[in-house]
């Protein structure tokens, strides 16, 4: 009886191994599909790797470094990232050949790890900075700021674009260098356009033709019109367009309650009302690219990264991409950056400090760019994006009232509460006035606590 | 061993003595723990020598230091007045030299790493702290801010926690631990196969809690299974389903009610919506995984009971129904105790599902304090406020022994009738 009984549970074990093992192969089509893109990025397609670090360094060593010095560096990204900063170190050491770099990639929590490691004291010389970094690190005199190396290496603030070093600039010191950044565009998918019968956005597009379009690509049943989470990433070229903000200049305010914000809003929720606009989770996407990606959605905002994520999961889908529409103010975006920072204290400063203007120089810029992976942080070398859409993209951060939204030490809790915000008029939970009056408040209590 | 102590009056005599090496033992030893867990910087710079370690434990850690001295001071006059009562007793004496020998390995790495920590944890709930410069003392603010709420519905985080993992426990206690009685009466009985249901049952149990959330995010998805499930279903009956955002949906039980009856509750009055659609989704969740676990329990406590008990009440004529109300649940109420009291320390520490799930959302409806204190403590939302992670942690903790205090009131109270 028991053999038996035993016979069976490894009978049903298998059985069930076979279950699991069969949907992949005769999945119908209604079986939600919710691959994530990150883990299928088969590193070895990428340009990165097909362009090696060129030998032909032209620069000379941008400090002098310390003899013997070596240095740890540490950053988040997968494997393409990696490499490219793999290549990266390999032309620094061509131009200062007597400095050692240890690359130590984090590719999860990475932010965790280097507060806890910053508290033990066991921080990498020089490592990527985000806002939450800054905020973390900046105050306490844990970065080390770069202007007098800056000085002594000939670079000035002015080499880069303006709106990436308003995050990392405290009391006027430089405390990291823009390496990368991204914004937003208006992306599209042309077989939704020419479904509903209206005319593919042009250049002088504004968020009103945005808006009419969108209703009559709703109206097909076919696809759905303007595709937005409750997101303040993707409001916050809204509100910067209709001169708006969410924070005053000091940061000591919130400007949550004023009609530049809550015209906009009032804009997007008419969106959602009239059918014109869809969360992704409305359409079954988990993001907005990904909508366009599955064909379920006409057009989004979405950034420079739909380029390969388009080319390595929906390769065959032909999509579009234009500069950011105009506002009923003036025509601008949102900008994401990053930089690299130096670690107070860090045994070689020079060194350090060296690694972190070439890492962010024209030269090593210029080959980052190549590959397709970031921008450069350098207005000269705005044009050497290669994909034409990466390119379309890129040319909303270069307006000139383009800004970060970075609203200092509480910066997520702002926009964390503009997003709540968004949520609740999607909803129908509340009126454009009682949320954002709530945003107000919640925003408020935030900046005035610090 | 006798007690005919030839040298007993030398003992006597020699007790100051040691009473004074006593405290002096008791406070070098809370010292260095306090030494340890100061809160400083570490790293190769300050590590480099003692002289070093020294000079930033004196630009950080004095106050932390201050207070612990005190606490040592008290212990070690406690010490030393028990050492003064017990060195005349030969035996006494021996026993208690010799127990805390035995115990010092184990003591000694516990009062660093657990009681240490707690005893700076405490210190710095009562500081502004962000890991980097010294902390900065507030007194009680950081208790204060946690129940700001009350006054302003902008800082409501914390109050929202306390009322989700209030609403949390309430479901999930009772459904988990019925269910758990009724699955483990179940496998209990004479059925074939038992061993097979068993295994099944028991399986969601053994697996990872993460690994179990990415499923349920999955199943959860508007254009997920659960919803295809429920269409298909109610398709069949030719009613019409529509998909329900699981995880992302705010609205809660009570609010859904009233809508259902024409009333409309607003987003200020929050706290009275009830637990939200995406927390009732975790909640399902949460039953799913631990009430196999709480069914091993109950499982071995049935096989604890003795068969002639129910022999005797069917003699009598007993039913099936009877014999479970009679003598299945009044013999099985110690572990009911057991259940529900880890069943519900687990239910106020909800965390994982909410870090992988819903980071808190929708508009607060799944945050936890655990979750909170974890976002304050690595600074993810704004600056890194160690200070007040210390005093939500601390709030928390009160509530629990709290709560398991009027458990074991309630329903121990009622297992000594039997």
């Amino acid at each position: 009886m028991k053999s038996l009984a035993k016979l069976f549970t490894l009978m049903f074990i298998s059985v069930l191994l076979l279950v699991a093992c069969a949907p992949a192969t005769e999945a119908p089509t209604e079986m939600p599909a919710t691959e994530a893109p990150a883990t299928e990025m088969p590193a070895t397609e990428m340009p990165a790797t097909e362009a090696p670090a060129t030998g032909a360094a032209t620069g000379s060593c941008p400090l002098p470094a310390e003899e013997g010095a070596t240095i740890v560096f540490s950053g988040w990204g997968d494997e393409t990232e990696q490499q490219i900063y793999r290549d990266s170190i390999e032309r620094f050491g061509n131009v200062c050949p007597g400095v050692t770099v240890e690359y130590q990639p984090v590719p999860d929590k990475f932010q965790d790890k280097l507060k806890a490691q910053m508290a033990g004291g066991t921080a990498p010389d020089v490592f990527y900075v985000d806002d939450q970094l800054m905020n973390a690190f900046a105050p306490s005199g844990q970065l080390l700021a770069l202007d007098e190396y800056m000085t002594q290496a000939g670079v000035s603030r002015e080499d880069f674009i303006p709106a990436l070093l308003t995050i990392f600039t405290q009391d006027g010191q430089t405390y990291g260098l823009p390496k990368d950044w991204g914004t937003l565009g208006l992306v599209y998918l042309p077989e939704a356009f020419q479904a509903a019968g209206v005319d593919e956005p042009t250049e002088a597009w504004t968020w009103e033709d945005m808006r009419t379009a969108a209703k009559a690509i709703a109206d097909t049943g076919q696809y759905g019109g303007f595709c937005m989470g409750a997101d303040w990433a993707r409001f916050a070229p809204f509100v910067f367009s209709n001169g708006g903000s969410f924070a005053s200049d000091d940061f000591t305010t919130a400007t949550l309650d004023t009609p530049e914000v809550k015209e906009m809003a009032t804009f997007v929720g008419d969106m959602y009302s009239e059918g014109s606009l869809v969360k992704p989770a409305d359409v079954g996407a988990s993001w907005c690219g990904e909508a366009i990606g599955k064909k379920l959605v006409g057009m989004t905002t979405e950034g420079g990264w739909m380029v390969n994520f388009m080319k390595q999961s929906y390769a065959d889908v032909e999509w579009k991409a234009l500069q950011i529409p105009n506002g009923p103010v003036t025509r601008a975006d949102v900008i994401f950056t990053n930089a690299i920072g130096v670690n107070a204290a860090t045994q070689y400063p020079n060194a350090a400090a060296a690694f972190a203007i070439y890492l962010t120089g024209e030269e090593n810029q210029g080959e980052i760019v190549k590959t397709g992976f970031a921008y450069s942080t350098h207005p000269a070398q705005a044009d050497l994006v290669v994909d034409p859409n990466d390119l379309a993209i890129s040319s909303g951060g270069l307006l000139e009232d383009t800004r970060v939204a970075f609203w200092g030490p509480n910066t997520g809790k702002v926009n964390d509460a503009v997003s709540q915000a968004l949520d609740r008029i999607f909803l129908g939970d509340q009126t454009v006035d009682e949320a954002f009056a709530q945003a107000q408040a919640e925003a408020q209590a935030a900046l005035g606590s610090q | 061993m006798t007690t005919n102590d030839p040298q007993g009056s030398a003992i006597r005599s020699s007790r100051t003595p040691v009473a004074i090496a006593a405290f002096f033992v008791v406070v070098i030893i809370l010292m260095t723990i306090a030494l340890f867990n100061a809160p400083t910087m570490g790293g190769p710079r300050v590590m480099a020598t003692a002289s070093t370690y020294l000079a930033e434990v004196r630009r950080t850690a004095l106050p932390f230091l201050g207070a612990v001295a005190l606490l040592s001071i008290v212990l070690g006059l406690v010490a030393a007045r028990t050492i003064y009562r017990e060195w005349p007793h030969p035996r006494r004496r021996h026993n208690l030299i010799m127990g805390y020998l035995f115990l010092s390995p184990y003591l000694l790495i516990t009062l660093t790493f657990t009681v240490g920590v707690v005893l700076f944890a405490f210190y710095i709930s009562f500081n502004n702290y962000d890991i980097f410069t010294p902390p900065e003392w507030t007194g009680l603010d950081n208790y204060a801010k946690a129940f700001r709420g009350f006054t302003n519905p902008a800082e409501k985080d914390f109050l929202q926690s306390l009322h989700n993992v209030l609403w949390y426990s309430l479901i999930v206690v009772p459904t988990q631990t019925a269910l758990a009685i009724l699955l483990a009466v179940l496998l209990n009985a004479r059925i074939r196969f038992k061993q097979l249901f068993r295994t099944i049952f028991y399986a969601p149990s053994v697996t990872s809690s993460v690994v179990i959330t990415l499923i349920f995010m999955w199943f959860y998805l508007k254009t997920g299974y659960i919803n295809f499930f429920i269409a298909k279903s109610l398709g069949i009956f030719g009613l019409s389903w529509e998909n329900i955002n699981w995880l992302g949906d705010p609205r809660g039980l009570i609010q859904l009610i009233v809508e259902a009856f024409g009333g409309r509750i607003p987003s200020a009055q929050w706290y009275l919506r009830g637990p939200s659609i995406a927390w009732m989704a975790i909640m399902f969740q949460n039953i799913f995984t631990t009430a196999p676990t709480f069914m091993i329990m109950f499982l071995a406590a049935l096989q604890d009971i003795n068969p002639t008990l129910y022999e005797a009440a069917s003699i009598d004529g007993a039913n099936a129904w009877q014999q479970f109300r009679k003598i299945t649940l009044p013999l099985l109420r110690p572990i009911i105790l057991l259940v529900v009291v880890l069943g519900t320390i687990g239910t106020l520490q909800v965390f994982d599902q909410v870090y992988l799930a819903t980071s808190g959302g929708p508009l607060g409806t799944s945050l936890t304090p655990v979750y909170i204190v974890f976002r304050e403590a690595l600074g993810i939302l704004g600056p890194i406020n160690m200070g007040y992670a210390s005093a939500l942690a601390f709030i928390l903790a009160l509530l629990i022994f709290f709560f398991t205090f009027l458990q074991r009131r309630f329903i121990e109270r009622g297992t000594e009738l039997y």
